[in-house]
């Protein structure tokens, strides 16, 4: 429920408050906008909720593929490092374009 | 008959038993019901939204070596087959979060036995959001 809310206000902003061909921002227009304290604490927000909620249904769809308690046990530990790796990317990404503003 | 019921519990949860089902069964769309439909429908277009979310993230990439490689990047994404994708995207996006409420409120037995009429709504309300954000994407295009 709270990723449906997440991705709305995320959608909307990125591309239905824009002036301009598809919504889409200009490098300055993405630096302010990011740089923004309470939109900066949404995309945070958005980003974990989604990568959690993205490794949980990879998860689910890799597990009929593999029905060995070893092989689960590895598809939980990788999706977990990878869950890790985006996050932190995300949030280096966030940070570095909003020290830019 | 409990010597039987030990013996089996003895020998832990049942893996696979014979062939089972494909572990791709679940793509197969024959003589399913809509239920089914709406499950492989949903996990199509689940797959696709993580592949676009690496995708976002390397396109979000381009903003960090300054703003050349964005602008040139915005000159591709303004073209109506880049925008067609956008609204593609917004097809996976409306699909997903919206069979998404429909089994939340079916599973948390907020509307139970109504997963039939909820897909419903949910393609008319999609149906309609869909078609007034192709508009505003495409219009300006």
């Amino acid at each position: 429920m709270a990723l449906v809310v997440l991705i709305t206000v995320h959608m909307v902003a990125h591309h239905f408050v824009v002036q301009g061909t598809g919504g889409l921002r200009s490098y300055r227009q993405v630096l302010e906008y990011v740089a923004n304290p309470a939109i900066f604490t949404i995309e945070l927000l958005f980003l974990v909720a989604v990568t959690v909620h993205a490794m949980l249904g990879l998860r689910g769809v890799l597990f009929d593929l593999a029905t060995g308690e070893r092989a689960r046990e590895w598809i939980s530990r990788a999706l977990v490092v990878l869950g890790v790796v985006t996050v932190a990317y995300g949030v280096a990404l966030i940070v570095a374009l909003a020290s830019r503003a | 008959m409990s010597d039987a019921i030990d013996e089996r519990r003895s020998r832990g949860p049942v893996q696979r038993k014979g062939l089972g089902p494909r572990p791709v069964g679940w793509l197969d769309p024959r003589g399913r019901t809509l239920g089914h439909l709406a499950f492989v429908a949903n996990r199509i277009t689940g797959l696709g939204l993580v592949f676009y979310l690496y995708l976002h993230l390397a396109v979000l990439s381009l903003l960090l070596p300054g703003g050349e490689a964005w602008n040139d990047f915005l000159e591709l994404a303004t073209t109506t087959v880049f925008l067609l994708l956008d609204v593609l995207l917004l097809f996976g996006l409306l699909y997903h979060g919206l069979n998404g409420l429909r089994v939340t409120l079916v599973g948390t037995g907020y509307v139970p036995n109504r997963q039939k009429a909820l897909w419903w709504a949910g393609a008319v309300i999609g149906t309609l959001v869909l078609a007034l954000a192709a508009i505003r994407i495409l219009g300006e295009s």
